[in-house]
């Protein structure tokens, strides 16, 4: 089997959000978080890989002194005839947010598995108040419900990668978002 | 550990399992249509039911020509029950849920017929459930016998035997 060589910008099939809408939504998310959180201890919680772009600009867009932390959790990826376990912390948190101000950081929301988990286990570190922004939200995945307090773009259901957003950990430093060329993934799946 | 009637809901449990949710296979069953005598003549049983989400997952991965009956089915439970927040993913969705967790290649092994367990087993691990395709008129149950339509809705739903199961 040949293995097919990704093209950068050639995969993607459509811009479905260019670098400078990108940047003026991040802006306003950043000000409208400056002013809930005036006066406050805010902890910016960023869950890698994909919120990595997202959360080094908003973190700048935010005019407010902020602590910013990382986390990872394993993805689900198991075979069809074997359980893949159980998620996951790949990283957790650096420092306490005990009794913080917690606004968790996404790329994107679509099912709110990941989030949901997400949540459960951060409220058991008792935050003041754990609230959600995502620069991307596509509800017509979702399974889980999920507050979203802070919301950039809401999507149409299309794979979209790009501004951290990858397929086979590939597309995340694209400056857009964009919909994958379907002939992309599907030659490696066939492949 | 609950007998799936489809892999593509074998692979949903895992999904499931993977992220902590807790989840019952095919615990309820409501019926949605009765004959003149009140006999229960068709029922619908969701695949999953999340109680901590208090939510129903139904999965069809027929290819979309064919899910009209049960879009039927779903539109006639949403009427009985409206109250019952039930969630049903089609073909395309699950094929973007296996596009998303790098699994694409195994979408067509988990999807319409091909991923249909052989029906003995189903039959013996399942005995109340009615087929996707073409399902037959389902038995009435002691519980449900003679209601009407209209009472149907202020009524709990039947639960099934043998078929429960939960995560973590």
């Amino acid at each position: 089997m040949t293995e097919r060589l990704a093209d950068l910008h050639d995969d993607v099939g459509e811009i479905l959000l260019d670098e400078a809408t990108i940047s003026a939504k991040v802006q306003e998310l950043g000000s409208r978080i400056s002013a809930d959180y005036a006066g406050q201890r805010l902890t910016l919680v960023s869950v890698l890989k994909g919120s990595l772009p997202f959360m080094a600009d908003l973190m700048r867009a935010i005019e407010i002194p902020v602590r910013i932390d990382l986390m990872e959790v394993s993805s689900y990826g198991g075979t069809a005839t074997e359980s893949s376990g159980l998620v996951r912390i790949l990283k957790d948190l650096s420092t306490s947010i005990a009794d913080e101000h917690v606004l968790i950081v996404e790329d994107i929301i679509d099912t709110g598995l990941t989030l949901n988990y997400l949540i459960r286990y951060l409220r058991g570190k008792a935050p003041a108040t754990l609230r959600i922004c995502t620069l991307l939200d596509k509800p017509a995945r979702r399974l889980v419900e999920i507050p979203v307090d802070y919301r950039g773009f809401t999507i149409p259901d299309q794979f979209v990668v790009g501004y951290g957003l990858d397929y086979g950990e590939l597309y995340r430093n694209l400056r857009y978002v964009g919909v994958l060329k379907p002939e992309v993934y599907t030659e490696v799946a066939v492949g | 550990m609950a007998s799936f009637a489809h892999a593509s809901e074998a692979e949903m449990s895992r999904i499931l399992d993977f992220y902590a949710v807790r989840w019952e296979y095919e615990p309820h069953t409501f019926p949605i249509l009765w004959n003149l005598e009140g006999d229960v003549v068709e029922s619908f049983s969701p695949d999953f039911y999340l109680p901590d989400l208090d939510l129903y997952l139904e999965l069809t991965t027929l290819r979309q020509k064919l899910v009209r009956k049960k879009n039927r089915k779903l539109r006639r439970l949403r009427e009985l029950y409206p109250d019952l927040n039930i969630k049903l993913f089609y073909a395309r969705d699950f094929r973007a849920l296996m596009l998303k967790y790098g699994k694409l290649a195994l979408f067509d092994g988990l999807s319409g017929t091909s991923g249909q367990v052989s029906q003995p087993a189903l039959t013996a691990a399942t005995p109340e459930r009615a087929p996707d395709v073409d399902p037959v008129p389902a038995a009435a149950s002691p519980a449900t016998a003679g209601r009407s339509a209209r009472s149907a809705a202020r009524r709990p739903p039947v639960r099934s035997a043998g078929t429960r199961s939960s995560a973590t």
